[in-house]
């Protein structure tokens, strides 16, 4: 259920021209940027009413990874 | 008569001579003059073309500021798929650290631009670098001539 949730944040910040898969990377796939990446991370902490930590979000290059990030977050 | 004659001749020949060697004078002074000029013709040749270089590298400057300031406002009002703008001053307030380190970022990679204007090699690895995410974000036309935007 809530990585249907953290897809739609992605949908509807990225859009849906290009296809959103886990392996897809946020700047070399979907043309995001940095700050993309923290943008869509607020988010799905609103989205999900969940809080993760800024430190777990720095390595973040991949959807898997924020996937990674979310579900250790989310209780 | 002919001692007289012969005496004017002799002045003569000697007034000649001065003239001559005031001439001469006239023309070595000429000459250091022309050499004068020639040397300041040069310098200014010189002082022309360190115009022109200096020149060039303000364009050079120009240009990399022009592109890092419209990646900088790109990036603080970009526009989602969703057509919301990006709220830079409320992801900052949230997410501190990450702007903080973003932007930081940004900041060794402009050092670098100013590098690479100067003068400085690119890196293999800036050479290499065709995808977004290994590229100098700030002037990424002088730093990865490899990378084409999407």
């Amino acid at each position: 259920m809530w990585k249907e949730k953290v897809m739609e944040v992605l949908e509807g910040h990225f859009g849906t021209k290009k296809e959103i898969t886990e392996t897809s990377h946020f700047l070399d796939d979907l043309d995001g940027d940095e700050i993309d990446i923290v943008d869509v991370t607020v988010q799905i902490c609103e989205k999900l009413d969940i809080s993760i930590p800024e430190e777990e979000t720095f390595d973040i290059g991949t959807v898997q990874e924020l996937l990674d990030v979310v579900e250790k977050n989310v209780v | 008569m002919l001692l007289a004659s012969a005496g004017g001749g002799v002045l003569y020949v000697k007034k000649l001579q001065g003239d001559l060697d005031t001439a001469k004078g006239n023309i070595i002074k000429l000459e250091d003059g022309i050499n004068e000029q020639k040397a300041v013709i040069a310098q200014q040749e010189a002082d022309f073309e360190a115009i022109t270089s200096i020149r060039n590298d303000l364009e050079d400057t120009n240009r990399m500021l022009e592109t890092a300031n419209r990646n900088l406002n790109e990036k603080f009002n970009k526009l989602n798929a969703s057509g919301e703008r990006r709220d830079i001053g409320a992801l900052s307030t949230s997410r501190p650290l990450s702007i903080q380190r973003i932007l930081n970022k940004d900041e060794v990679n402009e050092r670098r631009c100013f590098e690479i204007i100067q003068g400085a090699e690119l890196t293999e690895e800036e050479l290499n670098a065709t995808k977004k995410s290994k590229i100098n974000t700030v002037c990424p036309e002088l730093a990865n001539p490899n990378y084409i935007p999407y």
